[in-house]
């Protein structure tokens, strides 16, 4: 249980101090200092009764109370330099360990440069965060069931840490930390500066979509672009797949190329493209423009890391629509991405098509196989209690947000872009909303904030926490 | 496919019958109308009598698929030949119009297409309300017996309800009783409101028309402004008779025959449904009151009224509800999805699976917490078959699945996004007025055909639950049958 109080102490401060060097020194030193102090603290009060026996209760608990406690910490720099109001300051802090990217910033550029680092380093932390609270916490609580890893992590099914998930943890690091340094280094050769290759690979690797501008990614060269399409797309495939592809493992268990969510994930960004290129050359704009567009657009999207290109001279309707699908449905299970997850979709899919045989054959017997294996009933029915919870978030998010005066399909859009992680996307102002953050009232802000909690943690956890029968002994 | 001609020619003569009798008011008010009706109820009857006499012979269903294409056949059959007395009396101009308005009425949704009604001649008003009438009594007859009697039982298609969780199939012996009760409920409650309505100081006609489209949860009306010209207490009289159209009509027939201890089969979804609508009720008059500064009896009639339109999916309006605070009209769209409960008239995914739903979740976020607890799902002290608890997700999961599809297709037909939202809940709901321009008072008229079309979809789909239609769209229903 009290685990918590030592990764709070160790993990924050630490990133932080090694960038308070850069730029805004004085105000981000001192909030380093003072949440490393108020860490060591913790720490060593309580630390030293800590109980290494973590049963599902204690680390749900844990996983709340770190996503609460991190972001509020988090909040200091922002305090001390730029913003003015808590609120605000929560916003932008919830926003970026959360990897959702949706700013209260109109002119970002207008920061310190160290701050606006910092701002793309909370995303890479939450990032890393949750993959990591995801394997070592909510794994063996069956939210991600042994099926949804391949063989190297499904012998994890003991209930306490295990050396091996650990180290299945450590590999995932490796690679998230190898993309990043790659993404870096190519930045880098691209031509971006220092601090707008650090910031931005720290804002794609995550999928979180914190800019350096107000204008989003759009002022920086082709070669840049190319580079952020690349590892967007890579950030939204589950990290898995991704080490056993560096690893060259491509044949075991299953072939890489045979992997249905790789595949599914592949045709919907294909097909999503072609529809998105198609919808804009339709409207009459010209292909130089619509091309790199879409493939820029529909990456940004599927992975749900929300960089935004300056809106085409002719907006199609068709790819408002089809972004705001897209977010829904979100990245790979497994990924830094949010959304449903491509595996829960193609589950469900597949009950819904088993459903309709059986309405013309009563007793013919079918079982939902996903890459040759076979899924359970229960299975099936977490990964529905998921996608109803997740419905009942966006609807309920979009209810309150209707309370604090806006219309209903701005509502919708904005508790679906921040449930899902994207973040801010322009295009969906044509389905009759503006994401304009700042606007909000506090209580909108509040909301938002708990929608992008929830969509992190994949609600279960944050549910749990509230339902009467976690306290019940 | 012979039985199936055959059991909608019935249902055509049926419909033939019931456009005569519009001849009624037609030679009362001596509007010059009965020409017209009189050639569309000879016509419709004529093609039933043709049907039935051509397949007497055929028994029984070929292949148990074709079930399902008979229940959407006869949808379309009563909504095509519905569109008779529209377009021959010269009222609505197009055919898809027609087949708007006609297919609003069959699946007693209570969209319109006409932007005033006052003016109507009195045959096709009473057509209008007429189609609601038997289309609701349509459904509710659908669930308990022709449904079970054909075997989809065994699919378990239409709810817990039909697939023996329930035992709403089985009080009485045989589908003909049952038929008898729920027919004779209906009845009774019509003629009922009828004389309520009447002695409270309306007209007749009024009653009677009124009465039609609220006991079928249906929504149209013969005034311009739909119930905002009557005083509160019929206002109030209308507003109980859509509650009760909310409420299985099984469980009413138990009310009356004072069956008291079979309440408890359904009791959690009664209460549900009852409390339910008492929230909503108390956020909306509070809301009134305080965002729109309407006076405290105003907020109260209009809470109730609407609240209660709103979850029964009825549609009729206690005022222009279109300017109404937007929180309201969300917490709207949210009622009318959610519905009445299921073998009543209202559409909606129906209380008792949203119960389902929200048991399910909950079951399965206690097994996470403890893994080593058994923790069924209930339904009035009942668990919940496994099957059956599937069969709901996959109906919820593809009712907002063609919710969304609709609302996209909408959006690419081109109506702005709250329209299209309003419009696809309300189709697919049948509450009937959508938001903005098709919302309130307001109508469907500017919608372009192609709209109206996927409207008309869309009300089909949700009276016949999705599945039903969804099947006859797969390749694989029609392979060798």
């Amino acid at each position: 249980m009290l685990l918590i109080y030592l990764s709070i102490g160790m993990l924050l401060p630490v990133a932080i101090s090694l960038y308070a060097a850069d730029g805004a020194q004085f105000s981000l030193a001192a909030s380093a200092m003072i949440i490393l102090t108020v860490g060591l603290l913790l720490r060593n009060i309580l630390g030293r009764h800590a109980e290494y026996d973590i049963r599902e209760r204690e680390s749900i608990w844990m996983t709340v109370i770190i996503w609460l406690v991190v972001p509020l910490c988090g909040t200091l720099p922002y305090l001390f330099s730029g913003i003015n109001t808590f609120s605000d300051a929560l916003f932008e802090s919830f926003s970026g360990f959360t990897t959702t990217g949706s700013s209260v910033l109109v002119h970002p550029e207008d920061l310190p440069a160290g701050l606006l680092v910092y701002r793309s380093m909370t995303q890479w932390v939450g990032g890393l965060g949750l993959l990591l609270f995801v394997v070592a916490t909510l794994r063996k609580l069956g939210i991600s069931a042994g099926s949804l890893y391949n063989a190297e992590f499904s012998g994890t099914q003991q209930r306490k840490l295990h050396p091996r998930l650990a180290r299945s943890v450590s590999r995932m690091w490796r690679v998230y930390i190898i993309i990043t340094l790659a993404m870096i280094v190519l930045l880098l050769v691209q031509g971006a500066s220092l601090v707008d290759s650090v910031a931005l690979a720290f804002s794609t690797v995550s999928t979180g979509g914190f800019v350096t501008r107000s204008t989003g990614v759009a002022h920086l060269g082709t070669g840049v672009m190319v580079v952020i399409v690349v590892f967007m797309f890579l950030s939204g495939i589950n990290v898995a797949l991704l080490y056993r592809f560096f690893t060259l493992r491509w044949r075991r268990p299953v072939p890489l190329w045979r992997d249905e969510e790789l595949r599914v994930y592949l045709s919907v960004f294909l097909v999503s493209v072609a529809a998105c290129a198609v919808s804009f050359l339709s409207e009459g704009n010209d292909y130089r423009q619509a091309l790199p567009y879409s493939v820029f657009h529909i990456a940004s999207t599927m992975s749900t890391t929300g960089f935004y290109l300056p809106s085409l001279p002719r907006p199609a309707l068709l790819v408002s629509v089809l972004t705001f699908v897209l977010i829904v449905v979100g990245a790979s299970a497994g990924s830094t991405g949010g959304g449903l997850k491509l595996r829960r979709i193609i589950i469900l899919a597949k009950y819904i098509a088993n459903y309709f045989t059986r309405m013309m054959h009563p007793n013919a017997v079918f079982r939902v196989k996903v890459n040759g294996e076979v899924v359970d009933d229960g299975y099936i029915r977490k990964v529905f209690a998921f996608v109803f919870l997740y419905i009942a978030f966006i609807v309920a998010g979009a209810f309150v947000l209707t309370l604090c005066g806006t219309s209903i399909p701005e509502s919708v859009c904005m508790a679906a872009a921040n449930v899902s992680n994207l973040g801010p996307s322009p295009l969906i102002n044509n389905l009759g909303g503006s994401l304009d953050y700042a606007l909000l009232p506090v209580a909108g802000k509040l909301t938002l904030v708990i929608l992008m909690l929830a969509g992190r943690l994949e609600i279960f956890a944050l549910v749990a926490v509230f339902s009467p029968s976690y306290w019940r002994k | 496919m012979k039985y199936i001609l055959r059991v909608i020619g019935i249902v055509l003569m049926v419909e033939g019958s019931l456009i005569l009798s519009c001849l009624i008011p037609a030679l009362h008010f001596a509007d010059g109308t009965w020409p017209a009706v009189t050639a569309s109820g000879l016509f419709t009857f004529n093609v039933g009598l043709f049907l039935l006499v051509t397949f007497r012979k055929a028994r029984t269903l070929a292949d148990r698929r074709m079930a399902f294409l008979l229940v959407v056949l006869l949808w379309v059959a009563l909504a095509l030949f519905g569109t008779l007395p529209f377009l021959a009396t010269g009222t609505v101009r197009t055919f898809t119009d027609a087949l708007f308005e006609s297919m609003s009425g069959v699946t007693s949704t209570g969209a319109t297409i006409l932007p005033a009604v006052g003016h109507l001649p009195s045959s096709v008003l009473l057509w209008r309300s007429m189609t609601q009438w038997f289309g609701g009594f349509g459904i509710v007859l659908l669930v308990l017996a022709i449904v079970p009697s054909l075997g989809i039982n065994k699919y378990s298609l239409y709810t817990a309800e039909a697939s023996g969780a329930d035992n709403t199939g089985k009080q009485a012996a045989s589908m003909a009783s049952t038929l008898r009760q729920t027919l004779g409920v209906y009845i009774l409650l019509t003629a009922v409101f009828v004389i309520v309505l009447w002695k409270s100081g309306m007209h007749i006609w009024d009653a009677v028309n009124l009465t039609f489209t609220n006991i079928s949860s249906g929504g149209f009306s013969i005034y311009n402004d739909s119930l905002e010209s009557l005083t509160a207490l019929q206002q109030y009289v209308i507003a109980f008779a859509m509650l009760l159209s909310g409420v299985n009509f099984a469980l009413l027939y138990n009310v009356l025959t004072f069956h008291w201890e079979r309440l408890r089969h359904k009791v959690e979804q009664l209460l549900f449904y009852l409390v339910l609508t008492g929230l909503a009720i108390l956020f909306v008059v509070f809301s009134l009151r305080w965002q729109m500064g309407y006076t405290w009896g105003e907020s109260i009639r209009c809470g109730v009224v609407q609240t209660i339109s709103l979850i029964t999916t009825t549609g009729s309006l206690a005022t222009d509800t279109s300017p109404w605070w937007v929180p309201i009209t969300f917490l709207g769209v949210l009622l009318s999805l959610c519905g009445g409960m299921a073998g009543s008239t209202t559409g909606g995914l129906k209380t008792m699976r949203v119960l389902i739903l929200v048991r399910n979740v909950r079951k399965i976020l206690r097994d996470r917490l403890h893994p080593h607890a058994v923790n069924p799902v209930r339904l009035n002290g009942q668990p919940v078959a496994e099957h059956i608890a599937g069969n709901v997700i996959v109906i919820f999961l593809v009712y907002v699945a063609v919710v969304m599809m609709g609302i996209v297709l909408l959006m690419l037909s081109g109506i702005n996004a709250t329209e299209s939202i309003g419009a696809t809940i309300a189709c697919i709901t049948g509450y009937g007025p959508g938001l903005a321009s098709s919302g309130g008072f307001g109508c469907y008229a500017a919608f372009t055909p192609a709209a109206k079309w996927i409207c008309s979809f869309l009300m089909l789909m949700g009276r016949l639950e999705c599945m039903t239609v969804l099947v006859l769209l797969l390749p694989s229903f029609w392979r060798r049958a």
